[in-house]
């Protein structure tokens, strides 16, 4: 039975954490996360960032209904129902379906790259919104806790969206507790290739958490819940890219390096923590130890409908891990 | 991270619908095919399946192996289709087990996986018996054939005794693990894509066109001069003699022995799809496990009835059929029947060319082994990460990204398998292409159920289409139950197969005990899951969105 980490801690009711990431503005999967809570008895949600989406469908006014490309495919819809049911198609894929006219697609079409940046942050802000009304329908007046931060892709009001939110709780570049532990947040990762909106030199984020973790009441019983993963901890494995952000190939495959950030490897082994979350790299799922601590990361596979998340018991300064694929 | 990149505009001129892209990280999956599709044509042992038709051609007498081939791959290719559709929709390691876990429940996932698992760790160990027996046993008794030196098959044959058998298995397993301990799957692969050209050329191409420019009299006369360097004056005579004493008679075509003869072919087209078991490792394009799976089936088709002509060209059914019947010390092959890369060496009267031939047929049997490894170690890493086994199970060492502990516990328990086989008869009776084949079963029904059980999975998959108002993942399952479940009734059905329900009545009972013991096992890892806090039945489960 010790195989299986038995005896190991007390009896104590565990608290249960489930933790999801990169939802990428697909709907489906936030509506499953608010609904965790109940699902798996979960005391605490955590949402480690990225919860916006990555691309705008325009729906073009056309007579009486909308010319859409969907999939490499044109089509031409009528009928409430059906555009309804389209959108919801194309919000499961983590897309924002847009009703557009004609002339506002070229207006758009003719932006300039910053000024199409701000436009899709009002069109993914006016989702999120919606997003956080449901939070608070379903989550309003329950105890439990449901802690939300941007990611390095959420355009900036994604942030104070949060902020202002009564159905969720804030937690990027905070030291919040519950249930007896306490949980140091940042979503900013390191510099990308893709110069994403919130990205934080190493020094800085090294800065930001430490003044946080310092701050913990109890390190060993102490969260770290940081969107970028350590450098180097096969949490943060994915293909090299060239300054044209074209793959690096290796012979006849994508060759593979580590992505995470130093600056949060360096805190891990640093501070120790109990637990340490993350998200950033979708396709590097898995858990590791760096020291004592046992950092995760559930990896995203957003685009199928499934959350990828991890449900975690908390003990004492035991903690036990399950990935979900719900 | 990401490939996305760059702002596109709705392309085209006016105002023409399309996407608007932000700038921003993302999921990156490209893809290597070939390494699957290597996996594959390898590790379902097509040349060493060839090799056990002819040597059991005389059980099947009258067999048309054209026809059986053509049978065999039909009743596996919807499986392989199912299996690369499952492997797109659920591109995550340990195969089956996730397939059926999630489609079906975690308990039945686990059992089925757990016994194929089981099977395997049983089989590996007569890997180093054909590899003693067909590789360097035959290549020793080739040299001697060839060059009269009784030293090679000397040689040879220390590789059959208990101790050859043992050592070079062992030996073979340290090699298979230390790959994947040094340098991971990316060694892995360089060293099966060098393996998969040497096994082609050698047990493929050469003894095709060994068979192009040898015919049937020059195949006797090399025959008579090779054994006469064994020790036997005019072999084929002494051949033909022996077979009759032992009752062989020429026969004509029998459909129900080629039907029978399935059994066989089934250790080809059953198992040609396995890559699916290191899909989380496969990096994916368009077509990836298409390719790999029922493209595989076409190749290994396509290999073996460009054979099959050459083989016969050279020893055609009689030849063969006697060679089942008779007694091999009598026409100088003491050791034992000769297996066809032996005989296409013989035809090819090149100790050179004999060398390549049963080089690349023996590579291939060593290939295996660390295939298995790999097979069944992300096996344990699934059951591990879904934390049915113990944590320690899916750690990855940072340096070669390989599960060490899982690799470690199965190179032990393939050890134990290579020395039951070598020092005792234990194994003798086993038969492990029906407990195999039950998993592949369970799988067929998953495919019929997945759009009804997780219907979202589906939704967001390229096979999310009907076909006369039934799904098309649930057709392409019920055509691969249908397919798996008549092969499954020709190894019941067929005497020499092993697993027959008249020859060897216990073998379905001892099938079907695996599956108890692994539902056990899955029964008590989640009570005591359960007392640390952690729901095993919700790992796969569906959040409800509402």
């Amino acid at each position: 039975m010790a195989l299986f980490g038995l005896g190991k801690g007390n009896r104590e009711k565990p608290v249960r954490l489930f933790y999801a990431s990169d939802i990428h503005g697909t709907e489906v999967l936030w509506r499953k996360f608010l609904n965790a809570a109940k699902s798996y008895d979960a005391d605490v949600l955590v949402m480690g960032g990225d919860l916006t989406g990555k691309a705008v469908i325009p729906l073009v006014e056309k007579d009486d209904g909308y010319e859409v490309e969907l999939f490499g495919e044109r089509q031409w819809i009528t009928g409430e129902e059906k555009v309804a049911e389209l959108e919801r198609q194309v919000r499961g894929k983590g897309m924002y379906p847009h009703r557009m006219s004609a002339a506002e697609v070229e207006r758009v079409a003719a932006l300039t790259e910053d000024e199409r940046e701000e436009w899709f942050a009002e069109v993914m802000l006016d989702t999120f919104n919606q997003w956080l009304d449901l939070a608070g329908e379903r989550l309003g007046g329950s105890e439990g806790h449901c802690f939300v931060m941007p990611g390095n892709d959420d355009p900036p009001g994604v942030a104070e969206a949060i902020e202002r939110s009564g159905g969720v709780e804030a937690c990027d570049g905070k030291l919040v507790e519950f249930d007896g532990y306490s949980m140091v947040s940042l979503g900013y990762s390191n510099p990308t290739p893709f110069d994403s909106p919130r990205e934080l030199p190493e020094d800085e984020i090294h800065d930001r958490v430490s003044a946080l973790a310092d701050a913990a009441p109890d390190i060993s019983r102490c969260v770290f819940n940081l969107h970028v993963p350590p450098y180097d901890s096969q949490l943060d494995t994915a293909p090299e890219l060239d300054e044209n952000l074209q793959v690096v190939m290796a012979g006849s495959e994508p060759k593979q390096i580590p992505v995470g950030s130093t600056a949060v490897r360096e805190l891990i082994e640093e501070y120790q923590p109990l637990l340490a979350l993350h998200g950033h790299v979708h396709e590097s799922a898995g858990a590791t130890r760096i020291g004592r601590t046992l950092c995760i990361n559930p990896g995203s596979d957003y685009h199928t409908g499934r959350i990828s998340g991890c449900l975690i018991a908390l003990r004492g300064e035991d903690v036990k891990h399950q990935f979900i694929n719900g | 991270m990401s490939t996305d990149s760059g702002t596109a505009a709705p392309g085209g001129a006016g105002a023409s619908p399309g996407l608007f892209t932000r700038k921003a990280t993302g999921l990156v999956r490209e893809a290597k095919t070939r390494d699957a599709l290597f996996y594959n044509l390898l590790w379902s042992s097509v040349a060493l399946t060839f090799a056990f038709y002819w040597l059991f051609f005389a059980f099947y007498p009258g067999a048309n192996p054209y026809l059986g081939i053509l049978i065999a791959a039909g009743l596996g290719l919807p499986g392989s289709f199912l299996y690369a559709m499952l492997t797109q929709i659920m591109p995550r390691t340990g195969g089956d087990y996730v397939f059926n876990s999630r489609a079906l429940h975690p308990s039945i996932g686990f059992a089925g996986n757990f016994s194929y698992c089981f099977w395997l760790a049983i089989v590996i160990g007569v890997y180093t018996t054909y590899f003693a027996a067909y590789g360097i046993g035959a290549w020793g008794r080739m040299m001697t054939g060839f060059t009269g030196s009784t030293g090679w098959v000397d040689f040879g044959d220390w590789f059959s005794t208990e101790w050859g058998l043992f050592i070079t298995g062992t030996v073979a397993l340290l090699i298979s693990a230390a790959l994947f301990i040094r340098g991971g799957t990316r060694l892995f692969f360089k060293v099966q894509a060098v393996g998969f050209v040497v096994y082609v050329v050698g047990a493929f191409v050469l003894p095709a066109i060994v068979g192009l420019f040898q015919d049937q009299g020059g195949f006797v006369s090399s025959f008579n001069e090779y054994a006469a360097n064994l020790g036997a004056t005019d072999a084929v005579g002494a051949l033909k003699d022996s077979a009759a004493e032992a009752g062989y008679a020429s026969s004509g075509f029998d459909l129900e022995a080629t039907i029978k003869s399935v059994s066989i072919l089934w250790f080809i087209f059953g198992f040609i799809y396995s890559s699916n078991y290191f899909a989380g490792e496969i990096r994916v394009t368009r077509g990836t496990h298409l390719k790999s799976m029922p493209g595989a089936v076409l190749l290994a088709v396509t290999a073996l009835l460009i054979l099959i002509p050459s083989f016969l060209s050279v020893a055609d059914y009689d030849f063969n059929g006697m060679l089942g019947f008779a007694d091999p010390a009598a026409y100088g092959f003491v050791a034992g029947a000769p297996a066809y890369p032996e005989i296409m060496a013989i035809a090819s009267s090149s100790p050179v060319f004999g060398t390549v031939i049963i080089l690349g047929f023996a590579l291939g049997l060593l290939l295996w082994l660390p295939q298995t490894l790999l097979l069944v170690s992300r096996s344990m890493f699934a059951w591990s990460f879904d934390r049915i086994m113990p944590e320690k199970l899916s750690y990855v060492e940072p340096r070669s990204r390989s599960p060490l502990v899982a690799i470690m516990v199965m190179l032990v328990l393939s050890i134990g398998s290579t020395a039951i086989y070598a020092f005792t008869d234990w194994f003798s009776a086993v038969s492990v292409l029906l407990g195999l084949s039950l998993t592949l079963l369970i799988t067929s029904i998953s495919g019929i159920a997945l759009p009804f059980r997780q219907p979202a999975m589906v939704e967001g998959s390229p096979y999310d289409r009907k076909v006369l108002g039934i799904p098309l993942i649930s057709l392409v399952g019920g055509l691969a139950l249908l397919g798996f479940g008549a092969a499954i009734g020709i190894i019941l059905w067929d005497e020499g197969s092993g697993a027959s329900l008249s020859a060897n009545p216990g073998k379905l009972q001892l099938a079907l005990l695996v599956y108890v013991v692994a539902f056990a096992i899955y029964w008590v890892a989640r009570a005591v899951r359960k007392s640390q806090g952690i729901d095993l039945s919700l790992s796969h489960r569906e959040l409800p969105p509402e």
